[in-house]
């Protein structure tokens, strides 16, 4: 095995990825999104809300970032590696060169993770740190609430971005599923009884939160887990992996037609 | 099988359109033109070739190997889609660059040759500009640049000279014929005839998915002469020039197209040019100007695909 090779390529599929997805159009859609976060937090602290701390943060970023920014972002970008490669007939130049299938989605993955957590990452720190400093607190004070919301980023973009890959090859309109998947099966599955909130994305950042931030200024004290935060990151990475050999499975067998002469 | 591309009874179906019809054919080495028209089958037969499509019937194979997920197989190839779409943030060099990285090329070496394929293109003015501003034959230019970059055995040009400019022309057939003197084989398709005849005489007809002729032009010319050869003769007198031609026994038809000109159909074209400076000087009549649609390829592929 020819690893410098391998390593060459997997960082030149990379790069055009985080390109692609960092500099075209759509990048100042998902950025201006991702700073939703960062313009309530300081929107709250301009308007010198009294309630305004680290409780308040967390009660709006868990609809706010994890139910609606993240699946949005990690929904856009996903869904855009190889579907807008075919659609755009530009995908003939990487599908001629000596590198396999099933190499080109995991480099193409790995490409998506970096872009979606560069823009995700730093308005999430930010406004946690506008929190701490509006209440006068260290911005080492609640690194638990920090810490919870940076795993489930991770973890979550992680696993929408290999959900939203495996449908985008296996259907011509991703975006249309993507987003029954993202906003409304992940919205309501919660209220759903018995066991089923655990086939849901959600669910588990859900009880990640629950489980690594201190009780006391915890809204997610009495959600509904039977598991740990160990065990739905164990899940969260299973799922992701096995999504991702799933969709470079099916695109392995991918026929790409295009325009038929 | 010894061809460079060697299909047999190939087909290939998209839902229930017929893409290739029991496709065989054996392409050698040099330049092989496959011409058809729109829908004829060539993208398909590409696609096959590149491994993008694997057959329902038959088998194909590129430098004697099955080409579907063929991932070795790719660094001895070179391909140039028919689509112009490039990665429009991406310049010409970076363009040609990073697709030879995926070469597992080092950075230093890439750049090198990327620089030099683009010049052999005659790109190298527009190297540094982002490919999304180029024309249609830049953009020809830039993806003959990534195909040929790396040094591939063979090249397999999908319309390489669709919507290019004069100029464009001209460096792109000169670099397919000189890849090919280089000992480099190309398979190019086209729907336009003559630009195949510039630079091989060695073709492919394709028509519904069938390879309906292949081989020689000459060859393929042979295989006409049983159709009648039209000849289109400029003369201020064409109803008196068509009596005197009526006695040629290898004359089919008389047509008079527009005013001044006799357009005429033998079946022994040889016959004919031979005939006809006696006949014009014998009736002392006005013969203006003669040409032969079916001096042109196009001619060839219009009789044989009817």
């Amino acid at each position: 095995m020819d690893w410098t090779g391998s390593f060459r390529k997997a960082w030149v599929v990379t790069a055009l990825t985080l390109r692609y997805l960092l500099t075209t159009r759509r990048a100042i859609a998902t950025v201006l999104l991702a700073l939703v976060p960062l313009i309530l937090t300081l929107s709250l602290a301009a308007a010198r809300v009294a309630t305004f701390d680290v409780m308040l943060f967390q009660q709006l970023m868990i609809p706010l970032f994890l139910q609606v920014v993240l699946i949005f972002v990690t929904l856009v970008n996903a869904t855009a590696l190889i579907r807008e490669e075919i659609d755009d007939n530009t995908l003939p130049f990487l599908l001629t060169r000596p590198i396999s299938k099933p190499a080109l989605v995991a480099y193409k993955y790995i490409g998506y993770l970096v872009a979606v957590l560069v823009v995700l990452i730093p308005p999430i720190v930010v406004a946690y740190g506008v929190t701490e400093a509006y209440g006068g607190l260290a911005f080492t004070t609640d690194l638990d609430v920090l810490g919870g919301f940076l795993a489930t980023t991770i973890l979550g973009s992680a696993t929408y971005g290999a959900l939203f890959l495996f449908i985008s090859v296996l259907v011509r309109r991703p975006l249309a599923v993507g987003l029954l998947i993202g906003f409304v099966w992940e919205s309501v599955v919660d209220s759903i009884p018995g066991d089923v909130p655990k086939v849901s994305v959600i669910h588990y950042l859900k009880t990640i939160l629950k489980d690594v931030i201190a009780i006391a200024i915890n809204p997610l004290g009495q959600y509904r887990t039977d598991v740990s935060a160990g065990v739905a990151a164990g899940v969260l990475v299973t799922v992701s992996i096995a999504l991702v050999i799933l969709a470079a499975f099916v695109f392995q067998q991918m026929e790409f037609r295009q325009k038929a002469g | 099988m010894n061809g460079v591309v060697e299909a047999a009874a190939v087909s290939k179906w998209y839902g229930e359109v017929l893409g290739l019809n029991a496709f065989t054919a054996s392409f050698g080495k040099g330049i092989t033109g496959l011409v058809g028209p729109n829908g004829a089958g060539k993208s398909t037969l590409f696609k096959l070739l590149i491994g993008q499509l694997h057959s329902d019937q038959g088998k194909i194979t590129l430098l004697g190997e099955d080409p579907w997920n063929n991932v070795p197989l790719k660094r001895r190839l070179g391909y140039c889609p028919e689509q112009n779409q490039l990665y429009g943030w991406l310049t010409g060099q970076q363009f040609v660059e990073t697709l030879l990285r995926l070469d597992g090329m080092p950075a230093a070496s890439a750049r090198t040759e990327a620089t030099a394929a683009l010049k052999v293109v005659g790109l190298s003015s527009a190297a540094h500009r982002p490919t999304r501003g180029y024309s249609r034959g830049m953009r020809q230019r830039a993806k003959l640049a990534q195909a040929l970059a790396h040094h591939p055995e063979i090249l397999i040009l999908d319309e390489p000279l669709s919507g290019a400019d004069p100029a464009g022309r001209v460096h792109i057939l000169r670099t397919i014929s000189d890849f090919a003197k280089d000992g480099g084989h190309v398979l190019m398709s086209t729907h336009v005839l003559y630009e195949i005849e510039r630079v091989t005489n060695n073709i492919v007809l394709i028509h519904n998915g069938k390879a309906i002729a292949a081989g020689n032009i000459h060859a393929i010319r042979a295989l006409i002469d049983t159709h009648p050869h039209a000849v289109r003769i400029e003369t201020s007198k064409p109803r008196q020039l068509a009596q005197a031609l009526a006695r040629m026994e290898h004359v089919v038809s008389f047509e008079f197209p527009v005013a001044d000109t006799l357009l005429v159909r033998t079946r022994k074209p040889d016959a004919f040019y031979k005939e006809l400076p006696q006949i014009v000087s014998d009736t002392k009549l006005d013969v203006r100007g003669l040409e032969s649609p079916d001096d042109s390829l196009d001619a060839v592929f219009r009789y044989l695909v009817g």
